[in-house]
C-alpha cells in the first residue's frame, strides 16, 4: 500500500462530500502501480469530471503512476485564472486520447 | 461622434468638445493612456494642478455587447509615479455611453479646501457643493446619492483614503445594488480624484438615447454568439459563477505559487479555510448572494455578496487577490476578518491588494503580529480617522516598508505583488517586472497562447517562452481593456476559434467598420507603447522593469528562484 496526500477542488468537494469522500488534504492509502485515472474512478468520479491532475504541485498527464507519498489532486473543468495558460490547461496532452 | 467632458476643478466650470480626429475610434484605456500621454507632463506631480484624471468607457460600452460595461480611469499615478489604467465595471460606463460621452476629463487643481460633487445627466452638467460628504465612507456616500438621485444612477467616489491624497486610494463605482463593490482600485487613482476636490460623480442616463448601432441585425447576430460562446464555456459558464474568482485559492495553492508570510514558500496550510469553496459554503449556509454581476449586461457573474455568522451583510466583490493578500500573505486563516477588511478597503476608499500587501509588510516590521485579524483591522481602521498609522499603511507597501525599516517588500515601480509568486508562475513574473503599470496581474491574463501564436507547451517554472508568452497576454489585454470588455471574456475567446473575429464583428457592426482581429491586437501594441512612452518620459528605465532582491530566494515547494536578466526583460515589450 501506498499513501498519498489527496485533494479535490470546486466542484468536485461538492460531488464527494455527497458521498461521504474527504476531499482536503485526506492522508489516503492506495494500491502500489495505479495511475491518476484509475484513482478517479477509485473515488467514484468520471473521467470528465477531472480537467487536470495534480501530482506534487505540477499538472500531470492522466496516465502518470503514483507513487509513495506523492500529494494528487484533482481539478474540475470550469477553473479560471492565468493558470489556464501557465500550467499549460489547453496545450498540454493531459488527458488520454 | 461623442462629445468630450472637461471640467476645470479649480474654476468648477466645464465644456463640451467634439472628440478630436486624432481619437476617432478609440475608448476605454487607448483612449484614457493617449490622452494622458498627450496632455499630461509626465515630469509633473501626480497630485498637482497638471495631473488629470480621465474616465472613458470601452468602445462596446452602452451596446448590448454581453460584459462590454467596463470603465476606464487614467492619470499619472501617485503610487508608480508612471502612467496608469485602472478598470471597474459599476454602472457608469454604460451610462456615459448613452449620454454620448466619449471621457470625463478632470482638470487643474482648486485652491480651496471645498469639496464639490458632480452631476451628469441628459440635460447636462451641474457642479454643486458636497461639503455634507466631506469625511464620509463610501458606503455613506452612496447611499446618500442613490437616496438623492435614484437607484441605480452610477456613482464613483472616494472615501476618507482618497481626501487624505493617500497613495492607495481607490476609486469606488456604486454597484448593482448601490453598494462600493466595484473599485478602481490600484496606483492610486483616489489621491487624483481627491486633489480634484471632487468627492463624487453621479451619472444618470434616464431618457438617454440608446446607443446607436449602425447594423444591428448583425450586431445582433455577433452578440448572439458571443454570448452563447461565454455561457457555454465552463469557466465563464459554470466555474466563476459558482466559486468566483476565490476558486484560484486552492488551486494556486496546489501548484505551490500561492505567497505565503510575504512571499517565503507557495502553500499555506489554511488555504481551505480561506478558499472560494468555503465563501460558496458560507454563502449558502448564511445567506448572501454567491453570483452577481459586476455590471448590466454580464453573463459571467464572478462577484458576489458575503454575511456574517449572525447573517448580516458584511462585504461585496469579495475576491481573490483580496483574500489572498489579508490571507495567506498576511497569515490571517480568518475568512470573517478578511471579508471585514475587504469591507473596510471599500468604505475607505484604498486598493485591497496594496492594502493586503502592506498589512504583510507591516507584521513583517514587526508593528502588528503575523496573522492576527483583529490587529489588522484595528490598523487599517486608523485609515478611517486620519490618525498617523493610518497615513503609513494607507500609503502602501513600500512607504510602509521604509517607515519600519523592512527590506522584504514585494513591489515593482512601488506598486504591491498580486497573489501569484512570479519564480513559480514565471509568465506573470515577467509580466509583473515589464507592465508600465508596476506588479499587475490584469495587464497580461488569460488570453491565450494559440490565439497569439506562442503556441507549445508552457512550464511556469522554467524561462522559457515566459517572456513571449507576456507580451502576447500584455497585448490582447490592453486591447480587451480598450473594448470595455471584462477580462475574463479571455477564457472563451480561447477556446473558440471563432471569438475574436466575433468581438471585431461587434465593433464593426456598431461603428460601421471592417477591421479585423489582427487590427484589435495592433491597436493593443499602440497602447502599450503610448503608456511606455509617458515612463519614459516619467523617467523609467529597464532598471524600473525588474523585480526586489527578495525573489533570488529558493522558493518552496519547487524551490525555484527569479532568474531573468534585465537584458532578457526588456525584450519583452518590443515590438
Amino acid at each position: 500500500m501506498l499513501t498519498i496526500t489527496f485533494n479535490a477542488f470546486s466542484f468536485l468537494q461538492k460531488k464527494l462530500g455527497k458521498k461521504n469522500i474527504e476531499y482536503s488534504n485526506v492522508q489516503m492509502e492506495i494500491g502500489s502501480g495505479i495511475s491518476a485515472v484509475e484513482l478517479i474512478h477509485q473515488v467514484q468520479l468520471e473521467l470528465e469530471d477531472v480537467e487536470v491532475v495534480f501530482i506534487n504541485g505540477k499538472a500531470a498527464p492522466f496516465d502518470t503512476i503514483i507513487q509513495d507519498n506523492d500529494r494528487v489532486a484533482f481539478v474540475p473543468p470550469g477553473t479560471p485564472g492565468p493558470y489556464r495558460v501557465l500550467l499549460g490547461f489547453k496545450n498540454k496532452k493531459n488527458q488520454p486520447e | 461622434m461623442g462629445k468630450l467632458l472637461r471640467v476645470n476643478t479649480k474654476e468648477k466650470s466645464f465644456g463640451f468638445e467634439d472628440v478630436p480626429e486624432m481619437y476617432a475610434g478609440l475608448g476605454g484605456r487607448a483612449l484614457t493612456s493617449k490622452m494622458i500621454l498627450d496632455e499630461v507632463p509626465a515630469t509633473c506631480h501626480p497630485l498637482g494642478k497638471l495631473n488629470k484624471l480621465i474616465l472613458a468607457p470601452g468602445i462596446l460600452s452602452g451596446s448590448p455587447a454581453a460584459d462590454s460595461g467596463r470603465l476606464s480611469a487614467g492619470a499619472k499615478s501617485p503610487l508608480t509615479g508612471g502612467i496608469k489604467e485602472s478598470n471597474a465595471g459599476g454602472l457608469v460606463s454604460q451610462k456615459l455611453a448613452r449620454l454620448g460621452i466619449t471621457a470625463i476629463v478632470l482638470e487643474g487643481r482648486p485652491d480651496s479646501d471645498e469639496y464639490s460633487m458632480i452631476v451628469i445627466n441628459k440635460d447636462g452638467v451641474e457642479i454643486l457643493p458636497a461639503d455634507d460628504l466631506v469625511g464620509k465612507g463610501n458606503y455613506a456616500v452612496m447611499e446618500a446619492m442613490w437616496k438623492k438621485y435614484g437607484k441605480n444612477v452610477g456613482v464613483l467616489s472616494i472615501g476618507q483614503a482618497g481626501e487624505q491624497y493617500l497613495k492607495g486610494a481607490s476609486i469606488q463605482q456604486a454597484d448593482t445594488n448601490g453598494r462600493p463593490g466595484r473599485a478602481h482600485g490600484r496606483g492610486g487613482l483616489g489621491a487624483v480624484m481627491g486633489t480634484k476636490k471632487i468627492k463624487a460623480i453621479v451619472v444618470n442616463d434616464k431618457g438617454a438615447a440608446r446607443v446607436e448601432i449602425k447594423d444591428p441585425d448583425a450586431f445582433k447576430a455577433a452578440n448572439k454568439r458571443w454570448v452563447e460562446m461565454l455561457r457555454n464555456h465552463p469557466v465563464t459558464g459554470e466555474g466563476l459563477p459558482a466559486y468566483g474568482t476565490a476558486v484560484l485559492v486552492n488551486l494556486v495553492n496546489e501548484a505551490g505559487a500561492f505567497p505565503t508570510k510575504n512571499f517565503r514558500s507557495g502553500r499555506f496550510e489554511h488555504a481551505q479555510a480561506i478558499s472560494g469553496e468555503t465563501l460558496a459554503d458560507n454563502a449558502e449556509k448564511r445567506g448572501g448572494v454567491p453570483s452577481e454581476g459586476c455590471h448590466p449586461g454580464c453573463v459571467i457573474k464572478c462577484s458576489n455578496v458575503y454575511h456574517d455568522k449572525e447573517g448580516k451583510y458584511l462585504t461585496t466583490g469579495f475576491e481573490y487577490e483580496t483574500i489572498w493578500a489579508f490571507g495567506a500573505h498576511s497569515m490571517i486563516k480568518e475568512l470573517d476578518d478578511i471579508a471585514m477588511l475587504d469591507r473596510l478597503c471599500d468604505d475607505f476608499g484604498l486598493d485591497t491588494i496594496e492594502m493586503g500587501v502592506t498589512i504583510g509588510v507591516a507584521m513583517e516590521g514587526g508593528m502588528i503580529p503575523w496573522g492576527d485579524g483583529k490587529a489588522a483591522i484595528d490598523l487599517l481602521s486608523k485609515v478611517g480617522v486620519a490618525a498617523p498609522e493610518g497615513k503609513i499603511i494607507g500609503n502602501g507597501a513600500l512607504f510602509t516598508g521604509d517607515a519600519l525599516g523592512v527590506d522584504r517588500v514585494p513591489v515593482v515601480k512601488k506598486q504591491a505583488f498580486p497573489a501569484y509568486d512570479p519564480r513559480s508562475c514565471k509568465g506573470v513574473g515577467v509580466t509583473y517586472a515589464t507592465t508600465p503599470m508596476g506588479a499587475d496581474h490584469t495587464a497580461g491574463y488569460g488570453v491565450t497562447a494559440n490565439i497569439l501564436g506562442v503556441g507549445g507547451t508552457i512550464d511556469p517554472l522554467k524561462k522559457e517562452n515566459n517572456i513571449e508568452l507576456s507580451q502576447g497576454l500584455q497585448i490582447a489585454t490592453a486591447a480587451i481593456d480598450a473594448a470595455g470588455l471584462c477580462l475574463f471574456i479571455a477564457f472563451a475567446v480561447l477556446d473558440n476559434d471563432d471569438g475574436l473575429p466575433t468581438v471585431a464583428k461587434m465593433i464593426n457592426a456598431q461603428y460601421g467598420l471592417s477591421i479585423t482581429p489582427d487590427d484589435i491586437l495592433e491597436l493593443g501594441k499602440s497602447i502599450l507603447n503610448d503608456e511606455l512612452e509617458f515612463n519614459k518620459r516619467a523617467g523609467f528605465t529597464k532598471v524600473d522593469d525588474q523585480l526586489p532582491e527578495m525573489f533570488q530566494e529558493s522558493f518552496p515547494p519547487h524551490n525555484t528562484t527569479w532568474d531573468f536578466t534585465t537584458d532578457e526583460l526588456s525584450k519583452t515589450l518590443k515590438f
